[in-house]
């Protein structure tokens, strides 16, 4: 038997043992789990060998304070293999501290990418890159969808309204302006664009200064693959807008659905992601969470 | 003071738990450095849910809030204090659960060797 298929069988073996005793302990203790959840802020959890438990095995998550996604407990059992394995693969590749990487670092993490996920991951198209690729996130607020879009407007049914309108809407548009030009224009494309979009600070890109209407357009709706390097959590989004401002300390922004997924929070709890473009130019990658082959 | 959380590792049990003849068998595999991660980090996080279960199983509803509560704080003296002062033999009761779950994972992984 070749050393490949020794693993796989291992690995198999070792996942069910995994599932068997995460579902054993969640059945056993669930109300105390489920209340350790509720109780302790995320940051707490997630540095701790608790938070390792919990968020690798919680049937749902609902410690995040920025409406969760919630999840079933098979989600989660798939979402522990792939994210770690995503985690494990990117080990040692990211710096320990949040700066800019290396040329060398962003194509040996996009060549990691690109084979985890099957479509071409880089840091850089047709010779554009953003000023970084490795970087804090911070919550963004809705955009305006459509002229009159309002947050009663904005979500496509109640379930989504209740866990993310109290994000609120940002006050004015997008760089871009409006994704449709009227609610009855308004497509799924534009919806999904809106719901996992990003904002990058384009503005300090190299060469935007000097070409700024080329690279307005070439940002616009680009697809990014971002990734919580600390959980393995991969979303495909879309440049939709310009910011945060160099001076808040942060690097990029998500929506509300983007941050929940990643399980990102802002404040005191701000963390890095890795932000890398997808070159995609039939339109194949959809939009939405991510994971590896 | 935190000697035991800085001393001896990532676990607050990880002082009477050793790991090392386990990962001794699964870096004998040939098999890549992400493979042998990907197999220490299913072993280390299986021990630790059945330790945790083995806990949680000693205590009643109240204190297993207590424990977590202590858990998710990391300081490891103060989880052996509680630990010491709720259940009898905790730690023996620990290293038991661990050893049979090692045992097993032995057993694993001279299985898939054959």
């Amino acid at each position: 038997m070749s050393s490949h298929s020794h693993y796989h069988r291992l690995k198999n073996k070792w996942i069910d043992r995994h599932r068997n005793v995460k579902n054993i302990i969640w059945e056993k203790h669930q109300d105390a789990l489920n209340w350790a959840i509720n109780s302790f802020p995320a940051k707490q959890l997630v540095a701790g060998s608790l938070g390792g438990m919990l968020l690798l095995s919680a049937p749902s998550i609902t410690m995040l304070p920025k409406s969760p996604l919630l999840l079933t407990k098979e989600q989660h059992a798939q979402d522990l293999d792939t994210d770690t394995k995503l985690m494990l693969d990117l080990k040692g590749k990211i710096p320990s501290d949040v700066r800019p990487l290396s040329l060398d670092e962003e194509e040996s993490i996009a060549e990691i990418l690109t084979k985890d996920f099957g479509f071409r991951v880089t840091s850089s198209v047709h010779g554009k890159k953003l000023n970084r690729s490795y970087g804090l996130i911070g919550y963004e607020q809705h955009l305006v969808l459509f002229p009159g879009d309002t947050i009663y407007s904005h979500f496509e049914n109640d379930g989504e309204f209740q866990k993310f309108s109290s994000a609120g809407m940002a006050p004015g548009l997008s760089a871009w302006r409006y994704f449709a030009f009227s609610k009855h224009a308004l497509t799924q494309k534009d919806i999904l664009r809106e719901k996992y979009y990003i904002a990058v600070q384009t503005f300090l890109a190299p060469g935007f200064d000097e070409h700024v209407a080329e690279f307005r357009n070439f940002f616009k709706y680009r697809k990014m693959l971002v990734i919580n390097p600390e959980n393995g959590k991969a979303i495909v989004c879309d440049i939709a807008d310009a910011g945060p401002s160099p001076w808040t300390g942060k690097h990029l922004g998500g929506s509300p659905e983007v941050m929940s997924y990643l399980h990102r929070v802002d404040g005191a709890g701000v963390g890095p992601v890795l932000y890398f473009f997808i070159d995609d130019p039939e339109d194949v990658v959809s939009l939405g969470p991510a994971t590896i082959r | 003071m935190k000697p035991i959380r800085q001393a001896q590792g990532k676990h607050f049990y990880s002082h009477i738990i050793e790991l090392e003849s386990l990962f001794v068998h699964i870096e004998d595999l040939e098999i890549s450095d992400g493979e042998k991660n990907h197999l220490r980090l299913l072993a280390d996080s299986t021990i630790h849910h059945t330790i945790i279960d083995a806990i949680l199983s000693e205590l009643n509803t109240e204190d297993k809030k207590n424990f977590l509560h202590i858990l998710s704080c990391e300081d490891h003296n103060d989880i052996w204090r509680f630990l010491n002062t709720k259940v009898d033999s905790i730690e023996e009761k620990i290293k038991k659960v661990a050893q049979d779950l090692k045992k097993e994972l032995h057993e694993d992984i001279k299985t898939a060797k054959k």
